[in-house]
């Protein structure tokens, strides 16, 4: 019975994995490319923020401007010192490391929508420095000229071939979450998030994992940008709107927070988004609809869906044996 | 002009700008005291409340030149009765956790925003003040007859906000409600109706903000976001739920923004406030004033 389910359940991965590396050759066109890489740069940054809010309670409200950090990290980088991909983006994770380390101090001191509003503003001052820093970030005019990064010879000069880098970062970047929030660091996180008083009491050193929590989701934003920069290959500030943080919470709550394939799950929703265009105006009004709709009928997401379909199953399941069982016992008597 | 002249002239700048920020964060705080519920679709509220009383006075409802006080009421009663809708809606939201309170208020926010968009168009406009446009000039201070207009008239509604709260049946139910939901619903106050209540003062209040503020920033449905993050940032300077805190937190945070504005540096003008912000909550996490809220169960 076991072996059968893993055998299904790689045979799914197999094909999904043959799907996705396929995804360029069915798109029909550049455009279509470009939606399934800021897909993947979406999941990205969710994967990010489910750790820091899905699994240690951590609101944080800064993730486009960690985003701006990498990004401008690697542009900076790259436009004036000539370095790579390769270099540029080890740094931009440090860079983005120290920042997100800065912006998480606060936890230490407020939660909840104190929390929310200090990484609301403090992302806010990182943007206006952006704007107004003109020497460094050339402001409101933005950095053109940003090199495509290349591989042994190698460049990824077109959208098809940035997918699979994309591609490549987002598997990565699963994996890793997945290592994070399964051990030490995740259970530790789950404690912070259900009762920090408790977490406390026994001995977790909830600042530590607070402020880690978010340094992390940070990072994985940070890279986010310096993949969105190198293959922009022109980056400016109102790129790094508020929007995008909002949009990002939106798409991990709906696909489930707490859950890392919610972040995958929500992917799909930067998808549906596209779709939604042709409706023009009325496009952003559904989709504030939807929201709300989501949020009062489906609180845990589409993996909530899922799991409380899961559990029907299992206690049908169980129901079932209970049945049979007792169908069994008094025939067996009377006989 | 000597620098105490400028120093005066920024201040009450500032408290005219605070007045707004003020206005904005009651309806957070009051909202957030009675039903425990943080309304992120406040700003959205400020912004179709302005649309509300302005396309009155702008002769853009069946070509109707409304003088200003009139559209001024007549938006400030359409927001209350939005207000009483949206109380409805948002009231499966207080139960819940922060984060999907956060979104859900978010979510009719997105939906007011783009709504107000397809109605009125993205553009936005200028709004010709009621009151000469040429400053009045007090000892030296030269002051802007408009803004000496949204401080009055704001100090009055705060005034008559606290006086209703204290003296008024409804509004000594609306505090007993506020302090413990279980008990004041025991002794018979419809706490349903509380709740709606508050909810119209908060958007009334930030309709009259909106429409006072009109002649002085520029209308346009992108200024719910702007206001409504601040009104909140004020809110929370102040103390989340406290009235008190809200006013403080209003005024202070508009002054805060004037001076850096004046003196430091106009391009940081939002990023100082913030930053204050953030060094006021690490001294002192629940607000100025400090948090009141319901106690949920």
């Amino acid at each position: 019975m076991k072996t059968r389910t893993t055998l299904w359940k790689t045979l799914a991965l197999v094909a999904l994995l043959a799907l996705l590396l396929a995804m360029p050759k069915i798109a029909r066109n550049d455009y279509q490319v470009r939606i399934l890489n800021m897909t993947g740069l979406y999941i990205l940054i969710s994967l990010g923020l489910n750790i820091a809010m899905g699994y240690c309670g951590q609101i944080n409200l800064a993730m486009g401007a960690f985003w701006a950090v990498g990004a401008y990290t690697a542009a900076l980088l790259n436009v004036n010192f000539k370095w790579p991909f390769w270099l540029t983006l080890p740094a931009a994770m440090v860079a983005t490391a120290v920042i997100g380390s800065v912006v998480a101090l606060p936890s230490l001191k407020v939660r909840s929508h104190y929390l929310a509003i200090v990484t609301l503003g403090l992302g806010e001052v990182i943007n206006i420095i952006l704007v107004n820093e003109e020497k460094i970030t050339r402001g409101a005019m933005g950095i053109p000229g940003i090199k495509r990064p290349s591989l042994f010879g190698f460049v990824f000069n077109s959208e098809q071939k940035y997918y699979y880098l994309v591609l490549a970062a987002v598997i990565l970047g699963y994996l890793i979450a997945r290592q994070i929030t399964r051990h030490r660091f995740g259970r530790a996180f789950r404690a912070v998030r259900d009762d920090y008083v408790a977490a406390k009491a026994m001995g977790v050193n909830i600042g530590f994992y607070q402020i880690l929590a978010i340094t992390i989701s940070a990072v994985y934003a940070g890279v986010a940008g310096v993949l969105f920069a190198h293959l922009n290959t022109y980056i400016s500030p109102d790129i790094f709107e508020f929007r995008s943080t909002l949009f990002v919470l939106t798409m991990t709550m709906v696909g489930g927070m707490g859950n890392l394939l919610g972040s995958l799950v929500g992917g799909v929703l930067v998808i549906l988004q596209e779709a939604l265009r042709t409706f023009r105006d009325w496009q952003l009004v559904f989709y504030g609809v939807a929201v709300v709709l989501v949020v009062l009928f489906f609180p845990g997401g589409v993996m909530g869906i899922a799991a409380r379909w899961r559990e029907r199953q299992a206690s049908r399941l169980a129901r079932q044996a209970d049945t049979g069982e007792a169908g069994n016992g008094p025939s067996g008597e009377a006989r | 002009m000597t620098k105490t002249v400028i120093l005066v002239q920024t201040i009450v700048g500032g408290l005219g700008i605070g007045s707004i920020y003020a206005l904005v964060a009651l309806g957070y705080s009051m909202v957030y005291r009675s039903m425990g519920l943080v309304n992120f679709a406040h700003g959205s509220i400020y912004m179709i409340g302005t649309y509300f009383g302005i396309i009155f006075y702008k002769g853009m409802v069946a070509g109707l030149h409304l003088p200003y006080w009139a559209a001024f009421i007549i938006g400030v009663v359409l927001t209350a009765i939005l207000g009483v809708l949206l109380e409805r809606l948002f009231r499966p939201l207080a139960n819940l956790d922060l984060m999907l309170m956060l979104l859900g208020t978010i979510g009719v926010g997105i939906m007011l925003d783009n709504l107000a968009i397809i109605i009125w168009g993205a553009e936005g406009f200028a709004v010709k003040s009621p009151l000469p446009s040429k400053p009045i000039l007090v000892g030296g201070v030269s002051l802007l007859p408009q803004m000496l207009l949204v401080i009055g008239v704001g100090t009055l509604l705060m005034i008559g906000l606290q006086t209703f709260l204290s003296r008024t049946k409804v509004g000594k139910a609306m505090r007993a409600a506020a302090q413990d939901r279980e008990i004041a619903s025991a002794m018979g106050i419809p706490v349903n109706f509380t709740n709606a209540v508050t909810f119209a003062i908060g958007s009334g209040l930030a309709s009259a903000a909106g429409i006072l503020a009109a002649p002085i920033v520029y209308v346009n449905p992108a200024m719910s976001a702007a206001v409504g993050i601040k009104g909140f940032a004020a809110a929370i300077l102040g103390g989340l739920g406290s009235i008190p805190g809200a006013i403080v937190g209003g005024l202070l945070f508009g002054v805060i923004e004037a001076i850096s504005a004046g003196f430091i540096s106009s391009a940081y003008t939002k990023g100082i406030a913030f930053i204050i912000m953030v060094l006021v909550l690490m001294v002192k996490p629940s607000g100025i004033v400090g948090e009141t809220t319901v106690e949920k169960v």
